[in-house]
């Protein structure tokens, strides 16, 4: 199938960046705990064999060392960042660097033998897998992590913490990685949407050049009010945050997404049929 | 047979095509001829669907573009249409991936007719094997019309030649071409039919034998007739 | 077989001149086979709709026959061979004619200059 073809195809374009983004996570990650476990375990000894202090004290001064301490580091918050920015910026350069340089791939793809939407699909579905592909990633490592902190510090001066503890513990974590099944598929769906709505307006811009980014600007910004409004209007009315049942809240939250979504790939497939120019 | 009727095309205020039509016949090779700009590529877009157009209609053995017209027309920009990184074989496969008219044998044939190396990066091929490498890409597909941008132009001498040696061989029997150029000394001899291009419209509109034939006149003095005034 | 050809003339007309010029020289033999359409197309470097109507026209002035899914042979029509060689010289002479009359050049003179010139050049 063409749309399974793109996606291998896409997928293949960027695996060397991906892995050099994934290698530098696990690397930072797991150099982090075993530098900052050492560190900790450093300072337990001047603490308690140097300087002679007591075990509780120093415990209460300086606390037990935890995954969930650690993943607050630069050493995971650093990678983690980078490989935001680097998707993000992906986001973009997955369209534009068809048509950009000395090499217009994009005759190539708007000529296939295919519904043009599938380019669309394929592109969305090769952001989506290389995000999974990242929690999955970090969902491996937490684990292997876990080991090398038990391996390094000894049991009265580390606080076990479960997957689920270290994840919630991290503060950000949470929101890629939430604990509830249905807060994986809001958190999901909305980033879908935003995608959606993104590559809308990139098609915009790639249709109408520059009329056409002030088009996908004005698309995005509308896709944006309309989704919050029901939250906007109940601040603006001043009638409080809890006007709505929060699963009223849920349930009109989610008939706007499916109805933005809906309208952003109906907008999509007209543009890259009809109006985008190489 | 391929009929552009009354396309009409704008970038910005600037009025690209102003009405153009034509019709380009299978078994023929038809030349859009013009001084740079005028609108000869944008043409070949405006038929494979690759820039949209403001008025007018293009019909393809009758119908309207849509998807599978890409197995029937292929399309030859003058540009580089693969990524760098790829080998030529690589472009090769991505084309049998996709296109159910690719012809294998053909494909190979061409690789030899053009003497290209199969496990080269694109990257590092010269421009007239470059050129080689994008006729080879449409070439090799079965289809009923060929669109070529500007084949000989920018390419040393013996690329050209090889290139022409392409319009009277087996590769184009029984198709329709379509190719631009500015320069026509080349192929005088090679086309069937002129369509002569100028500020967005078509000026003339010829068989060249007929020219000859009825006008006593070369391709060249009707270029000189039209772009001197 | 390799030719320029002027710009302004029929290509496919050139094409049967040129055959009919070397069937008159003996180039070419009765009943010798010639190149196929897209052979002569290659050869020539002309579009293979000409060389096609090139080979209609002559076929249809028997100059040249097919059988079957036979290559195109040169005829062996003792008729139309001669003919061949009458019309060039006809039309050699005819144009030489136009072109010396103007000079009013005794024919006698004319005679002397051609025996000399066609014996030097041989």
């Amino acid at each position: 199938m063409n749309y399974l073809k793109l996606v291998n195809f896409e997928v293949n374009r960027f695996i060397k960046i991906y892995i050099v983004l994934l290698g530098i996570t696990m690397v930072s990650q797991i150099a982090g705990v075993i530098v900052k476990a050492n560190q900790y375990v450093g300072d337990v000894n001047q603490a308690i064999y140097e300087e002679l202090t007591p075990k509780a004290e120093f415990l209460e001064m300086y606390g037990q060392i935890s995954m969930g301490m650690l993943t607050r580091s630069m050493w995971f918050t650093g990678p983690i960042a980078l490989c935001i920015a680097a998707l993000l910026f992906y986001l973009f350069l997955i369209w534009y660097r068809d048509w950009f340089g000395k090499n217009t791939f994009i005759y190539r793809l708007l000529m296939l033998p295919t519904a043009r939407l599938n380019l669309f699909w394929s592109k969305i579905t090769t952001i989506f897998l290389m995000v999974l592909g990242l929690v999955a990633v970090q969902l491996l490592l937490l684990p292997l992590e876990n080991l090398f902190l038990r391996m390094i510090v000894s049991k009265d001066f580390r606080t076990e913490l479960s997957i689920i503890q270290i994840i919630e513990q991290s503060g950000y974590m949470s929101v890629f990685i939430p604990t509830q099944l249905l807060e994986f598929f809001i958190n999901y769906g909305i980033g879908f949407m935003v995608v959606v709505v993104l590559f809308t307006a990139i098609l915009f811009e790639r249709s109408f050049r520059f009329k056409g980014m002030f088009l996908g600007i004005v698309y995005g910004v509308s896709c944006t009010l309309l989704f919050l409004s029901p939250i906007l209007i109940t601040e603006l009315i001043g009638v409080g945050a809890n006007y709505f049942y929060p699963n009223e809240l849920f349930l009109i939250e989610l008939a706007l997404g499916l109805i933005i979504v809906a309208a952003s790939i109906y907008v999509s497939h007209f543009l890259i049929k009809r109006k985008i120019t190489v | 047979m391929i009929e552009v009727r009354d396309i009409k095309k704008k970038f910005g205020r600037k009025k690209v095509l102003n009405g153009v039509s034509f019709t380009a016949n299978k078994g023929e090779i038809t030349c859009l001829i013009g001084i740079n700009g005028a609108g000869k590529t944008t043409i070949l877009n405006a038929i494979m669907a690759l820039t949209p157009i403001s008025g007018g209609e293009i019909l393809i053995n009758g119908e309207k573009l849509h998807k599978e017209t890409y197995e029937r027309v292929a399309f030859i920009p003058d540009a580089i249409t693969m990524l760098p990184q790829m080998t030529i074989a690589e472009a090769m496969e991505f084309m049998k991936d996709f296109y159910k008219k690719w012809n294998q044998k053909r494909a190979d044939e061409l690789l030899s007719f053009f003497r290209l190396k199969p496990e080269e990066r694109i990257s590092s091929l010269s421009k007239g094997n470059t050129a080689k490498m994008n006729l080879l890409l449409g070439l090799a597909l079965d289809v009923e019309f060929l669109l070529m941008d500007e084949p000989f132009s920018g390419i040393d001498i013996f690329s050209r030649e090889q290139i022409a040696e392409v319009f009277t061989s087996h590769l184009i029997e029984g198709r329709g071409v379509i190719i631009t150029t500015h320069e026509i000394n080349d192929i005088e001899h090679l086309i069937d039919k002129v369509v002569l291009l100028d500020d967005g419209i078509v000026i003339k509109d010829f068989h060249t034998e007929e020219l000859r034939a009825q006008e006593g006149k070369s391709v060249v003095d009707v270029m000189r007739e039209v772009y001197r005034q | 077989m390799r030719a320029n050809f002027n710009n302004r003339d029929p290509v496919y007309i050139q094409v049967i001149r040129q055959f009919k010029e070397k069937i008159a020289a003996g180039m070419l033999e009765p009943g010798q086979e010639i190149p196929s359409r897209r052979e002569l197309a290659n050869q020539l470097k002309i579009n293979p709709n000409t060389a096609q109507r090139a080979y209609k026209e002559m076929e249809e002035q028997k100059l040249i026959f097919t059988e079957r899914n036979n290559p195109s042979r040169i005829t062996k029509d003792e008729a139309v061979l001669r003919d061949v060689r009458e019309e060039l010289i006809a039309e050699a002479v005819n144009s030489f004619v136009t072109a010396v009359r103007p000079i009013n050049v005794p024919l006698n003179e004319v005679i002397g200059m051609i025996e000399k010139k066609y014996k030097e050049e041989a």
